[in-house]
């Protein structure tokens, strides 16, 4: 089988061939982000918001706020056009080369609905807002879903992706930053709006959550999601891979908080992470490695690092399932 | 319900807009600002164990600080100095090639709520800033590194070590961050770490008492 095939037979809850590596299987197109939400060398967004670039990704400027109130939102918040953003032709660069026999183009979508929000207002307000004015929450995030949806109707359009990952953090390394009955209530209406209109159209919907999130995994499931990008060991992985096997396919399980992830981890230590992945999570099938290698330059997986030959020489290597 | 009651359940539900209004009706009542200082501070650190735990999330606990922030403020002219405070200032910052401030922030405002002034030096704070700012500034009892990333850890450790060799005493230190470790907060030579805001305002408080 062929990472596609393979990758199918995963997707139906079979038993695949191999345990796949994200980045051998994905062909990632992340400039379509760039173009609609986030700046990845810094700079304003088409919102107006300033990003400022680290080596561990961009950021929206600290305590720099579009608005405090968000009663105020519609005074601030003015959606692009999307015909100006230049989805098309970052589209066409991307994908030049492509091999979507063997790949599977997979294309980012960042800065979710909550993200968006504490970009526009930072996270205090953002997290009080949720409580103290739910109303104007819900309505801004409905319309910032229709913008998302907008958005990811041109991707599918112009790149004829396999998966959207759709990034919205909403968690931190303990818990939900909110509630689940808060999720639920203000931000899954229109997050299931976006997930429709994704999957609709044959396109798989991969959501990605960093933290410990599983409180509201069965909500992913139910709406539509068949991915789970960056799933943190701080989560009960093997469990919701046993529970959701055929359902949904985990990317992570790499202890990208751990003593393997500080910098300067040894290649033997990086190795054995690898392999402690592939013999705890491989044999549950629904399983995709994403190694979190930093260095002194920033993400491996960006700026090159030498212990990511040997890793990945080493995970071919060991059984996997 | 008695108004000091009312008070702290009003602060512990996080119904910001209402603390002040209480505060002022607790005074009126006969009751003395210290007395309703300590009460929203024992409020708080309820809500601190509700987060610690579990119980409640973020934003709720954002809303109980807000609030007690409010109450403080309708406080502050009566108290001593109009000092709001008795366990000393609190020095805290996200370290040198860290922009996130969400939890420095928090635990800014939960120390805050313990009891202690805050001087918040913001983020991607450089050594010496955090070296100025504790010779500079009166009877700093902590001093509070944050540190979300990985490849910060090395800041973390770097300040922590200058503060020490700086020869100033008098304080303690407490670090956090999503991947410090108890372990390595020991190890760079810390007195203190905390898992969270809410155990960072009762570590906080043991480490001064």
């Amino acid at each position: 089988m062929n990472q596609r095939e393979n990758f199918q037979v995963m997707l139906d809850g079979g038993k695949p061939e191999f345990i796949p590596l994200y980045m051998e299987l994905y062909k990632v197109c992340l400039l379509g982000a760039n173009q609609i939400d986030q700046p990845w060398n810094g700079g304003l967004d088409p919102f107006g918001v300033n990003w400022i670039a680290t080596k561990e990704g961009v950021i929206p400027e600290p305590n720099k706020f579009l608005f405090d109130d968000i009663a105020d939102w519609k005074k601030y918040v003015h959606f692009p056009n999307i015909d100006t953003l230049g989805i098309e032709g970052v589209a066409q660069f991307e994908l030049a080369g492509c091999n979507r026999d063997e790949q599977i183009v997979n294309v980012f979508s960042t800065t979710g609905l909550f993200e968006r929000l504490a970009a526009f207002m930072g996270f205090e307000n953002a997290l009080c807002s949720l409580i103290e004015d739910p109303e104007s929450c819900q309505e801004f995030f409905e319309a910032m879903a229709d913008y998302k949806i907008a958005c990811h109707n041109r991707f599918i359009e112009v790149y004829q992706p396999g998966i959207i990952t759709y990034f919205d953090d909403l968690a931190t390394a303990n818990g939900l930053f909110m509630s689940p009955a808060v999720y639920r209530s203000l931000i899954k209406p229109s997050h299931k709006r976006i997930i429709e209109a994704v999957t609709s159209r044959g396109v798989i919907f991969a959501q990605h959550t960093c933290g410990r999130c599983e409180e509201i995994i069965e909500d992913y499931v139910e709406m539509g999601v068949k991915i789970w990008n960056a799933a943190q060991i701080s989560n009960d992985l093997e469990g919701i891979m046993d529970k959701y096997k055929g359902r949904l396919i985990v990317e992570g399980g790499w202890d990208s908080s751990g003593p393997v992830s500080y910098l300067g981890a040894s290649t033997e230590d990086v190795i054995a992470e690898a392999l402690r992945c592939a013999k705890q999570y491989g044999p549950k099938g629904n399983y995709i490695l994403v190694p979190v290698l930093m260095n002194e330059k920033g993400n491996s997986v960006m700026v090159g690092d030498d212990r990511l030959g040997p890793m990945i020489e080493a995970w071919h290597k060991v059984n996997k399932l | 319900m008695p108004k000091m009651e009312e008070l702290k359940a009003k602060v512990e539900a996080g119904k910001a807009k209402l603390v002040p209004g209480l505060v002022q009706e607790a005074l009126d009542a006969g009751n003395d600002a210290q007395s309703i200082l300590k009460a929203m501070i024992e409020s708080m650190g309820v809500v601190g164990d509700k987060f610690s735990s579990g119980e409640v999330f973020i934003p709720e606990m954002l809303m109980a600080a807000k609030g007690m922030a409010k109450g403080v403020e309708v406080l502050k002219p009566l108290l001593a100095g109009g000092s709001s405070t008795s366990l000393g200032t609190c020095i805290i910052g996200t370290v040198e090639g860290d922009l996130h401030d969400i939890g420095k922030n928090l635990v800014a405002m939960m120390i805050e709520s313990a009891g202690f002034e805050v001087v918040d030096l913001g983020v991607d704070v450089p050594i010496a800033k955090f070296i100025e700012a504790i010779k500079e500034t009166k009877n700093v009892t902590l001093v509070a590194l944050s540190g979300l990333l990985t490849t910060t850890m090395p800041a973390l450790k770097a300040t922590v070590e200058a503060i020490k060799a700086s020869g100033m005493t008098g304080f303690k230190i407490i670090v956090g961050g999503a991947p410090v470790t108890p372990e390595f907060a020991a190890s760079i030579g810390s007195d203190a770490y905390a898992p969270d805001a809410g155990g960072a305002a009762v570590k906080a408080k043991e480490l001064v008492s």
